[in-house]
């Protein structure tokens, strides 16, 4: 199920996740389908196009792979559409220009499979995705799609179901790393009927799309493991909670849902074994605090979307008061799998205490930015190194940001981490969700920690007193000390209102929120001490303390920086290097990005 | 089953909230959001404590912690009083208007405000009690709106709510006195929607507004005919079971 089945005939994929699709890769599908139309009887092997979610590498889409020989091509333009249809298509012949460079090795790749950014991959969660036509239910039970679903309701009793699950060591992917199989086994107990399964798919960090990924691309992957979970706990009902935004995410779910009816998936009787199932979709408004499982749960039931304490699980009292099931997107779509392979199989991936793998989606200052699956324990420094192909522009690697806007900043010294639920939590950060984002030196971290507390403070639900307030407050520290109006006493200050918000908030968001601030304190004091006392911002990000200087030395006087300047703050004399007029100057580093004897030196605040 | 406050042991029933325990006990916990009549809103987060619990200490609110083992509850440590202090200098700089929150100020020892821009004016601490009781009383006139740091209680629109019945329960549930209730020549102004008081019919006292005893009457399907306050209706019952 998780291996690839080659298909014999000739078969094109294109990749239509969002990020393709935005490249136009609807449009080179459209084409591509014209001239195989178009040429008729006169091809003697007809391909299959495909439209497929996201394959990942989203930096270089639109990309397509042309099976069986496994030709992978990126940056695909409309206009390469008639070379890829006279050469590959019909002579076999291969588009250099097309293929995949390797920035570890130089080497143009002929495979996917052969480049470092898919080589070091292991899919489980996102064993379909690009392979498969999402709006297509014959494609996914073509790749062994609803065979687990038979499994486990002609083979297996729930209990059964359940010890699966908790043997293979299965933790919620939604961030907490709660023990699923636990879950499903608490719910069960629990002799309240109806009772209900959710798939949390609001999914809301910046720079997150890996559960949005597997919503558009492999939609019945979810519902399957949704109608397994139902079973092995009794529920009748269930609901895919999706943020409106995710346009693409929300069709596709609905189509894989009325066609797992039409199949007799979902629906009375299911596949004639008396268990039940329907299965709706929600749309969420996009407040950021509706992933949180109690706050989804209120929206779901019509009220506004505020979390209450959880000192009695959802398991026991969640939706209507009645026991429930919430698991995150990528939790869900491990199920089929779990049970189709067994847990002894599943548990022999991943470390002692995470078993399986994380998909993450890798952003920022990196080369590969895109959608990756890893087996739970590899190390940061591969990700971000060997799949991700290091740092764009030769630049230094500062910091990676993992688990969303209220997980930590890990620097250099701890890339070595491997990457497992224990492991982040240990370094002040988290395995969230799973989003990463990459920064590099030029990247301010006491900004980064102010971007994510002001993104808090916006999507906090206001409930509390610590979050609301202490979010704010700590905000109200760190724009200061970024306009150069910090005070010696306020890193005090913020470690203390950290450790209230920490400990007094609700729910996770205000109980995770001080996560950005306190590791980047920690990590980073060097930073924060250059803006308080010495009113200079060492990466040259805040602008109030900032200033550039040419330095004189390294000025080759080509004046590119000169010409970049919107201001007109650079000029030079005849034959003397440029200098730049700081009454003049803007402080947005047009200069810096052009100059390319890295002549533009950071200066801290400027005088007078 | 025996749980320990503060070194004290006390009783307590399978599932009844620290905070009840304490009371019954009494141990005081401060509380804003708490009312005997809406409680277990967990907003405030005042009443936190310390329980301690299979070796393992952590941060609870008392107002919604069910006891379900014999645990210890520390309800002033270090921690605590710490914590509390900074969450009472965060309502502080938020509603230095209210009263209350002022004396809470005085007996925590929490500093005049030297490092936030303290909010001008303001007395409401979203703690959402107001809210509860519309909803209890069964009228939804006002809400909680927007999220994050614009959350702020509101009727539908900003407009003197239409829903309103003047009944005052936000106003008297209001921990800081934040919700203004004026009462002047047999008027009463809350929300900024104007309603007729009437009066006793016995006592000529302004005992309600008309709105409320209309929506009374309809919920409760009252025969009333005339108007009687609370103590003269009392009364008048009392007479009638006599004779």
């Amino acid at each position: 199920m998780v291996e690839d089945n080659m298909p014999d005939k000739k078969t094109v994929l294109i990749c239509c996740g969002t990020g393709c699709l935005a490249n136009n890769s609807y449009e080179i599908y459209r084409e591509l389908k014209k001239r195989v139309e178009a040429a008729g009887e006169d091809i003697s092997v007809k391909p299959v196009l495909k439209t497929t979610g996201c394959n990942g590498l989203c930096e270089k889409g639109p990309v397509i792979t042309i099976l069986p020989e496994d030709i992978f091509y990126c940056k695909v333009k409309i206009s390469d559409v008639d070379e890829i249809f006279e050469k590959t298509l019909l002579k076999g012949e291969i588009i250099e220009r097309l293929l995949y460079l390797d920035i570890k090795t130089g080497k143009k790749v002929k495979s996917h499979k052969e480049s470092e950014f898919f080589k070091r991959q292991k899919k489980i969660a996102l064993r379909n995705i690009g392979q498969i036509d999402p709006a297509n239910i014959e494609d996914y039970i073509q790749r062994g799609g609803y065979r687990a679903l038979k499994k486990a309701l002609f083979e297996m009793s729930p209990d059964e179901i359940i010890n699966e699950v908790e043997k293979s060591g299965l933790r919620g992917r939604g961030g907490a790393g709660f023990p699923t199989g636990y879950k499903w086994k608490q719910a069960k107990k629990i002799n309240s009927f109806p009772k209900y399964v959710i798939c949390n798919g609001d999914e809301g960090d910046p720079g997150a799309f890996m559960d949005r990924s597997v919503m558009e691309g492999d939609p019945h992957s979810i519902i399957e493991g949704m109608i397994i979970g139902a079973y092995a706990v009794g529920a009748q009902k269930g609901f895919v909670y999706i943020r409106d935004e995710y346009a693409l995410a929300v069709k596709n779910v609905s189509r894989a849902i009325k066609d797992a009816y039409g199949r007799g998936f979902l629906g009375e009787n299911i596949l004639g074994s008396g268990f039940n199932l329907d299965i709706e979709i929600v749309r969420g408004g996009g407040a950021f605090v509706c992933g949180e499982s109690t706050a989804l749960m209120a929206s779901i039931e019509g009220r506004v979307g505020e979390p209450r304490v959880k000192y009695i699980r959802s398991t026991e009292k969640g939706l209507w008061g009645q026991p429930t099931v919430l698991n995150n997107v990528e939790t869900w779509a491990n199920v089929p799998v779990i049970v189709d392979r067994g847990a002894k199989w599943f548990s022999s991936i991943g470390t002692e205490k995470s078993k399986g793998t994380k998909v993450f989606s890798l952003v920022g200052k990196v080369n590969n930015t895109g959608l990756i699956e890893v087996p739970m324990g590899v190390t940061l420094r591969e990700i971000i190194f060997d799949i991700g192909g290091g740092i764009p522009g030769g630049k230094k690697f500062k910091a990676v940001q993992t688990g969303g806007p209220s997980g930590g900043c890990i620097p250099e010294s701890l890339l070595d981490l491997p990457v497992d639920f224990d492991s982040l939590d240990k370094a002040g950060s988290m395995m969230g969700s799973g989003g990463m984002i990459v920064m590099d030196e030029s990247n301010c971290m006491v900004e980064v920690a102010r971007y994510y507390l002001k993104f808090l403070s916006e999507e906090s639900c206001g409930k509390c007193t610590p979050c609301r307030e202490g979010i704010r407050r700590m905000l109200e520290i760190l724009e200061d000390i970024c306009a150069g109006k910090g005070r010696e006493e306020d890193i005090k200050l913020l470690l203390e209102l950290a450790e209230t918000v920490r400990e007094a908030s609700l729910c996770g968001l205000g109980k995770t929120a001080p996560n950005p601030v306190l590791t980047t304190i920690k990590y980073f004091k060097d930073e924060y001490l250059a803006h308080i006392k010495e009113k200079r911002c060492p990466a040259g990000v805040c602008k109030e303390l900032t200033s550039y200087r040419i330095n004189q030395e390294l000025c080759k006087r080509c004046g590119v920086c000169a010409k970049k300047c919107p201001a007109g703050a650079i000029f030079s004399k005849p034959k003397s290097p440029y200098v730049i007029d700081n009454n003049k100057c803007i402080v947005c580093g047009a200069c810096r990005e052009a100059c390319r004897f890295n002549a533009i030196e950071v200066m801290g605040r400027r005088e007078g | 089953m025996k749980i320990k406050i503060d070194g004290l042991e006390c009783e307590a029933n399978y599932g009844e909230y620290i905070l009840e325990v304490a009371k019954r006990n009494g141990i005081h916990i401060p509380t804003l959001c708490h009312t005997d009549a809406l409680p277990g809103q967990g907003s405030c987060r005042l009443c936190i404590v310390e329980v301690i619990e299979g070796g393992k200490n952590k941060v609870v609110v008392s107002c919604l912690y069910p006891v379900t083992n014999e645990i210890e509850v520390l309800t002033n440590s270090d921690k605590i009083r710490r914590m509390r202090k900074n969450i009472i200098r965060l309502l502080a700089a938020r509603a230095p208007e209210s009263e209350h929150i002022r004396k809470l100020k005085e007996e925590y020892k929490v500093p005049e405000e030297k490092r936030f821009n303290v909010d001008k004016g303001e007395k409401c601490i979203l703690c959402g009690l107001c809210v509860r009781a519309c909803e209890a009383v069964g009228v939804y006139a006002i809400s909680s709106v927007n999220r994050g740091i614009t959350k702020k209680i509101s009727p539908p629109f900003e407009e003197p709510p239409e829903d309103c019945i003047g009944c005052g329960a936000c106003a008297q549930v209001c921990p800081t006195g934040a919700i203004a209730l004026k009462e002047f020549e047999g008027k009463r102004v809350i929300w900024d929607k104007t309603f007729e008081l009437v009066k006793c019919s016995v006592c000529g006292n302004y005992f309600t507004t008309r709105e409320q005893y209309e929506f009374l009457k309809q919920k409760y399907g009252l025969e009333a005919e005339e108007f009687l306050c609370d103590k003269c209706r009392k009364k008048s019952t009392a007479q009638k079971l006599v004779f």
